[in-house]
């Protein structure tokens, strides 16, 4: 059971680095999708007894993260006719060794912590450091907007990765809270982008700063 | 008596079977194109007939033109002899044999540069700058590969090092010494040997003033060092040392054959990668390596 | 003895009579290597406490085997060095400066030899001194030239920070101990550990270990290049040995061996990331001593871990490697620097990008500078190989045995591996750019190859490069010796690395090279040889200014390291459809001086020029000085002191 999980928390974290590596958007999006769908199945691998609620959840999880969002960013790029560059404030390179340096330090961390007996072989803790440090980096090192959607989703899928650790003690509710949060946040930033874009012509980040005062 | 048969085996398993793999390659390039392609043994064609031929050399150069190959295939064929070929190990085996290897490939790559720059043509220029640049990078995970071997088998010595499997990391290790190899050998992405603009080109744009016997030396130890490569990455990933000598010699062969076919597939379905795009790919190679070499230290203190 | 009179005799008569002043050095030079021979392949240490004394102190001679390793370097490189200068800054050329040079080489040698043999703080200091004077006035030979004035007050600038700091080290040293002694006595006494840091420091700056390194590049570009050759094949190796032999001598806190190693791994990156981008090629061979220099520290830092984890026997293979390097780099680099000076003898440029296609007029020059990079690339069959391989598997051997070094040694043996491979690069890039295709310049078109005396000793240092790769196994008790001496602990002759195996591959490969190389000649010539123009993509009429220059061979890793190399470029592009002139033109500052040290200093400057209008000579002021200064210290008790 924890060999499989770890497995797949090994191959998110392979996909955060490749998402940092990823120099064109749907590529980036893809990558997105794909790690949205491989947390999605984790709760089957981590509780023990299946149950109409877990099943629920996890179709949510893997439709939501894995297909409806990524569909949404989809659309709001052919709708706001955006550029497939990725534009990166820094470069890929840099933040590919940030994030591997990011990664190692996050499993080296995560062995000093005091984590519960069952946690302790579990790749969880230090998969949920490096997804959230990778949505950082996406977050500040990335100028268009779909690319810094992108890594909110990362860092909101290490949060979620941080949820599972409590699966046991918090219902699936909450997680499904976070999710219907995250899937308003997109809709919202959807439509954001698609006025932006009328209004501006860029998705540039850099030049919404005149809207600071 | 014995050592005598054993090193001609081992040339002859080197010197012979290493340019069959270009040849490979290519008819699978053909094969997936739909057409029919070269006959697998074109570079043995093209090796004799280079071998006969008169030499041309630029009116600039000087003998290290003619010196820098001939030291570049002693150096690769050095290098081969170092590794071990399955159930029949290494010929010579000593204890850090493993940074002979990687330092004799260095010195192959220096001597290739300089008759390069023999010729004082601005492409041979940009051919060798590009080979010796990337060449850090791969340099970086080979060494990050090296030392996942070591820690996984506590051995710094080739012949131990290779025979288990790389354990949990090997996947890992696989796809990072595959990324190696195709840039160390100059394939695609990293390089088109069959594109004919220069500008694009890495090893083949250090090699384009080369005629003659220097050039069939020259093409004899890519192919050599395209062998050894997929020897190693066959050896690095797969349990050579637990199985039968029978087995073992069959799953060497697989092997390498699996990963010429592999060379030949990513060459047809994939495009050359813009320059700029390449250190990116080799610092992903890089970190291949680097997370093999974490896997094996986690695995061994668990 | 013998040796030191000899070059007492040298300051004295050589600055007439140029023949007896060679013949006096080379003797001395041989006594003393003798000397240093017979300590580290014989017994015993030679150990001299005579009468005399100066300041007050007993003058105390000690050479045990970790002076004789150094000691035999300064000798082999002094001498070559001074038959080298018999014809590379020879009377006729330099009336003026060539019999200083001479008075001063003396001096220096006699100065180096005693830094490695006293055994007296106080005597250590002056020698120190001295030494560093006698290299100051030998940089600066050439003093009409501004550049070589500049590169002479910082070179002596930093030095003296170094050398106070060094005042301190052996001042705390003295009143710890009460006497100024030195020796391996020392090594009981736990309280002076911190003292280390004060060594590390004062002996970095003269060893150019990376962040201290900054009056490194211009001081060896600037001197004449023999002297290029002893500072970069020697004196910095001075700093080496302080640091080699205080870390022997003093118990080290334990920290030292992260440390160290951290410095030596960063240094040998950078250090070489300087070098690969560098134009002149006399600054890319200095920054490359700033690589060397690092990677022998990643020996030292393995062998103090290896000693702060009980005594691990791969701490003394690092170590060898170390002291070998030390050896190796002294004969390579100062084999480059004598070929440098060489083509600076025959064009008067240092640019790369003036020079090309001189294998044609220096055929030996060429060859041997050829052989210098392979060695100082670390390419089997040579010297450069061997040191790096022991330094190498003394890492490796930590790793796999799982020590705690390993978190050390896994980054450094990457490193490692990346500074190897950037040296190669680099010096591809020199060899190429100097010596092949076509002359870039008229200058370049008439360049001459140097007399005997410039290729004989060149010669000489590539032998000790060949012999050291192809019969390591011959060092090897030399190095067990020196590593005993560091650490008695380690103190036994067999070797635990299969050195005569190497050694073994590595005639076999030299051979097979000579015959691969021989047959294929061979064969061309038979097939027949026509020459032609260089291809250049169907255009008939290539000249020398298409050729692909330094810049543009460096210019993807200069891209990488853009971070720290902070390249200035200037260029006016091509536009229109009748195009002006462009050009390109790009310099690599020496980033730590002039982006650190000199906004920091002008930072000092400006407060200080701020504070000094408080000194303006009108005395009421400074009554009102006085007064407030009272005021505040009156303040400073009534609310300030305890309740």
């Amino acid at each position: 059971m924890n060999t499989h999980l770890n497995l797949l928390i090994g191959l998110a974290m392979g996909l955060n680095l490749i998402a940092l590596g990823s120099s064109r958007l749907p590529s980036l999006i893809q990558v997105v999708s794909a790690q949205g769908m491989l947390l999605g199945v984790m709760p089957l691998l981590l509780e023990h007894e299946w149950s109409w609620m877990l099943l629920a959840v996890v179709v949510a999880t893997v439709g939501g993260k894995g297909l409806v969002i990524p569909g949404l960013l989809r659309r709001a790029m052919r709708a706001a006719n955006i550029e497939r560059e990725v534009d990166p404030l820094i470069g890929f390179v840099p933040s590919l060794l940030l994030g591997a340096g990011g990664t190692i330090a996050a499993v080296a961390l995560s062995q000093s912590l005091p984590l519960l007996p069952e946690h302790a072989g579990l790749l969880l803790v230090p998969g949920a450091m490096a997804s959230v440090l990778t949505g950082f980096v996406l977050l500040i090192g990335r100028a268009k907007a779909i690319s810094q959607v992108c890594g909110y989703l990362i860092l909101e899928n290490g949060i979620y990765l941080f949820g599972l650790l409590l699966i046991n003690s918090t219902p699936l509710m909450v997680e499904a809270g976070v999710l219907l949060d995250v899937t308003v946040g997109v809709f919202v930033i959807g439509i954001i982008v698609d006025r932006i874009q009328r209004a501006f012509d860029s998705l540039d980040t850099r030049k919404l700063t005149v809207l600071r005062e | 008596m014995n050592t005598v048969l054993d090193l001609i085996f081992r040339l002859a398993w080197w010197l012979i079977l290493a340019p069959l793999l270009p040849g490979i390659i290519n008819k699978v390039k053909a094969w997936v194109a739909g057409r029919r392609g070269p006959p697998v043994l074109q570079l043995y064609y093209d090796l004799a007939r280079l071998w006969r031929k008169s030499v041309v050399m630029s009116t600039l150069a000087s003998p290290g033109f003619i010196i820098g190959p001939a030291v570049a295939w002693v150096a690769l064929l050095g290098a081969v002899i170092l590794v071990p070929l399955g159930p029949a190990g290494a010929a010579l085996s000593f204890w850090g044999d493993v940074l002979l290897m990687l330092y004799l490939l260095a010195l192959a790559r220096f001597c290739t540069a300089w008759a390069a720059m023999e010729t004082g043509s601005a492409f041979e220029g940009m051919g060798s700058a590009r080979e010796v640049s990337y060449a850090v990078l791969a340099e970086a995970a080979m060494v990050a590969a090296m030392l996942s071997l070591c820690v996984q088998t506590g051995s710094i010595s080739l012949a131990t090092m290779l025979a288990p499997s790389a354990g949990a990391g090997a996947v890992l290790l696989a796809a990072g010494l595959f990324t190696v190899l195709l840039a160390e050998n100059c394939r695609v992405p990293f390089d088109d040997p069959n594109t004919h603009l220069e500008l694009t080109m890495i090893h083949e744009a250090m090699i384009l003033d080369h005629s003659g016997p220097p050039l069939a030396v020259i093409l004899h130890g890519a192919s050599m060092k395209l062998l050894l490569f997929s020897v190693l990455l066959t050896e690095a990933v797969l349990p050579m040392g637990d199985l039968s000598p029978f087995a073992a010699t069959g799953v060497l062969l697989g092997g390498v054959l699996t990963v010429t076919v592999g060379v030949g597939l990513v060459e047809s379905l994939l495009a050359r990668f813009a320059f700029r795009r390449v250190p990116l790919l080799l610092t992903t190679a890089v970190l291949l390596c680097l997370f093999a070499l974490l896997v094996a230290w986690k695995g061994g203190a668990a | 003895m013998v040796s030191a009179g000899c070059f007492v005799a040298g300051i004295a008569g050589g600055y007439r009579r140029p023949r007896t002043w060679l013949a006096l050095t080379v003797t001395g030079a041989t006594a003393a290597l003798g000397a240093s021979l017979w300590v580290l392949f014989g017994s015993a240490d030679w150990e001299w406490l005579s009468d005399i004394t100066v300041g007050g102190e007993r003058l105390h001679l000690r050479l045990d085997a970790l002076s004789a390793l150094f000691l035999a370097l300064l000798c082999v490189v002094g001498a070559t060095g001074a038959l080298y200068a018999h014809e590379y800054w020879s009377d006729r050329h330099y009336p003026r400066s060539a019999p200083r040079g001479r008075a001063w080489w003396s001096s220096l040698i006699l100065c180096m030899g005693l830094v490695l043999t006293l055994s007296n703080g106080l005597h250590f200091l002056i020698a120190w001194e001295l030494f560093t004077l006698s290299a100051y006035f030998l940089i600066t030979l050439e003093n009409k030239r501004p550049a070589v004035r500049a590169a002479g007050w910082l070179y002596l600038a930093a030095s003296h920070v170094g050398t106070l700091v060094l005042f301190a080290f052996f001042a705390a040293l003295a009143s710890h101990n009460g006497n100024w002694d030195l020796g391996p006595a020392m090594r009981e006494q736990a309280g002076l550990a911190p003292l280390f840091w004060l060594a590390l420091f004062g002996f970095g700056v003269k060893a150019g270990v990376f962040p201290l390194h900054v009056w490194l590049p211009s001081a060896h570009a600037n001197a004449p290049s023999h002297v290029s050759a002893m500072l970069s094949g020697v004196a910095l190796k001075m700093g080496v040995y302080g640091i080699m032999r205080f870390s022997g001598w003093l118990p080290v806190p334990p920290s030292a061996g992260w440390v160290v190693i951290g410095l030596g791994a960063l240094g040998a990156l950078l250090g070489i990331a300087f070098a690969f981008a560098q134009n002149d090629f006399k600054r890319l061979l200095a920054y490359c001593s700033v690589e060397n220099i690092g990677i022998i520290l990643i020996g030292v830092g393995g062998a103090l871990l290896a000693v702060t984890q009980g005594d691990a026997p791969w701490g003394r293979l690092a170590l060898a490697g170390a002291l070998l390097h030390v050896w190796n780099h002294g004969a390579f680099k100062s084999l480059l620097f004598f070929s440098a000076g060489s083509v600076l003898h025959a064009t008067g440029t240092r640019e790369m990008s003036r020079l090309g296609g001189l294998w044609r007029a220096m055929p030996w020059t060429a060859g041997l500078f050829a052989l210098g990079a392979l060695a100082v690339s670390g390419l089997p069959p040579l010297n450069g190989f061997v040191s790096e391989w022991l330094v190498y598997l003394g890492l490796l051997g930590s790793i796999t045995g799982k020590a705690p070094a390993a978190w050390a040694a896994i980054p450094a043996v990457i490193l490692l591996a990346l500074a190897g491979a950037l040296a190669l690069a680099s010096f591809a890039k020199a060899g190429a750019m100097i010596f092949l295709g076509a002359p870039r310049t008229q200058t370049a078109a008439r360049a001459h190859e140097g007399g005997r005396w410039m290729i004989g000793p060149m010669i000489g240092l590539a032998a000790v490069c060949a012999v050291i790769g192809l019969v390591p196994a011959l060092v090897w008790p030399a190095l067990a010796r020196a590593a005993g001496c560091w650490h008695p602990a380690w103190a036994s002759a067999e070797s635990p690395a299969p050195l005569a195996t190497l050694g073994l591959v590595h005639v076999a490969l030299a051979l097979a090279v000579a015959g691969a190389a021989a047959g294929l000649w061979w064969k061309s010539r038979i097939n027949g040889v026509r020459r032609g123009l260089t291809w250049d993509c169907g255009y008939a009429t290539p000249t020398a200014r298409m050729q692909y220059t330094g810049g543009s061979f460096a210019d993807i890793g200069v891209g990488w390291f853009s971070w720290i190399l902070q390249p200035e470029r200037s260029l006016r592009r091509l536009r229109g459809a009748l195009p002006a002139g462009a050009f390109h033109q790009e310099r690599i500052p020496e980033t730590v001086l002039e982006r650190v040290i000199t906004p920091v200093g002008e930072g000092v400057i400006r407060v200080s020029s701020a504070v000094r209008r408080l000194q303006h000579g009108r005395l009421q002021a400074y009554i009102l000085y006085v007064v407030a200064g009272i005021a505040a210290l009156g303040g400073l008790v009534l609310f300030g002191g305890k309740p």
